[in-house]
């Protein structure tokens, strides 16, 4: 009767284990980078908008000014309208667009989560590789895979329950609105 | 004299939007990092109108809602949750805690005031 390849099981699990966890640290950083990257951007981004949006108020206020001590034709008042009313609705595009941060970065702690309880599965693989017993080797690692299979399927599960889809936002067009 | 809105959000720059819009219409407003912070500064001054998120540390908008509809000064106040969430199931949840309206993010500025002045003028 063949025997199992029991150091090359327990090899293989501790492989799949050391390898995966490696690069699900490495998925983790770049989405932690990737999160501190779009914080830092939308402070900026906040930061020139208000200032922007601040300029042009002074500046329209200048604009009163000169209005009350010049004569303007109705040409040039109705472009001082035009403008105004552009610049007013590419503010509130610009306040909606403004908000990807909030959303995305929602979206980024749930990834990141999710990778964490990777971690936490692949590492019940290296736990579970250790506990082969050498001695009785056919039931015990029956025994094994089946404790594994059970693990996974609990750990997967919890995972999933506890990681719930809250963002399903496609794009960054406004929502609806609904009062009850 | 300016009706005072309390925004409730975690997140620092959605808070600083909703500011932005709501100071343009020209209403107050006071700012609350999660739904601990938001019982804390409603309990401190009856507002007019109450813009929650859901999902906050230390306390979500459910739970927020809930707890100022159970003090006297709030049985009366409008609430309308502001959320990425948008199933029917949370929506149904927050109507029962006491929600008035529910907006899904990201918002308009021009349909938040809309709202916001159909609420409480």
């Amino acid at each position: 009767m063949k025997t199992l390849p029991i150091t090359e099981v327990r090899s293989l699990l501790s492989a799949v284990s050391d390898h995966g966890r490696q690069h699900l640290v490495e998925v983790e950083a770049d989405l932690s980078q990737t999160a501190y990257l779009l914080s830092k951007a939308i402070e900026k981004l906040n930061a020139s908008f208000m200032a922007v949006h601040a300029a042009v108020i002074n500046q329209q206020k200048s604009l009163d000014a000169l209005m009350q001590q010049h004569h303007f034709t109705v040409i040039e008042t109705g472009q001082i309208d035009m403008f105004n009313k552009i610049i007013g609705e590419e503010v509130n595009v610009a306040v909606t667009g403004l908000q990807f941060q909030d959303i995305t970065s929602q979206l980024l702690v749930r990834a990141i989560k999710r990778v964490n309880g990777l971690k936490d599965l692949l590492q019940e693989l290296n736990t579970h590789s250790d506990e082969i017993d050498t001695v009785n080797e056919h039931h015990e690692i029956a025994k094994l895979l089946d404790e594994m299979s059970q693990s996974l399927h609990t750990g997967s599960h919890a995972l999933s329950g506890g990681l719930r889809r809250s963002v399903d936002q496609q794009n960054m067009a406004s929502g609806e609105i609904e009062l009850f | 004299m300016a009706k005072t809105i309390l925004a409730v959000d975690d997140s620092g720059s959605l808070r600083q939007m909703v500011t932005f819009s709501l100071k343009s219409a020209g209403y107050d407003v006071v700012q609350a990092v999660d739904g601990q912070d938001g019982l804390d500064k409603a309990k401190q001054k009856t507002v007019d109108l109450v813009l929650t998120d859901q999902n906050m540390p230390i306390m979500d908008g459910l739970t927020l809602i809930k707890n100022l509809r159970g003090l006297g000064s709030y049985q009366n106040v409008p609430i309308l949750m502001l959320t990425t969430e948008s199933s029917d199931e949370m929506k149904a949840k927050g109507k029962a805690a006491g929600a008035n309206g529910w907006l899904v993010k990201p918002f308009d500025p021009k349909r938040l005031i809309e709202v916001v002045q159909k609420v409480i003028g």
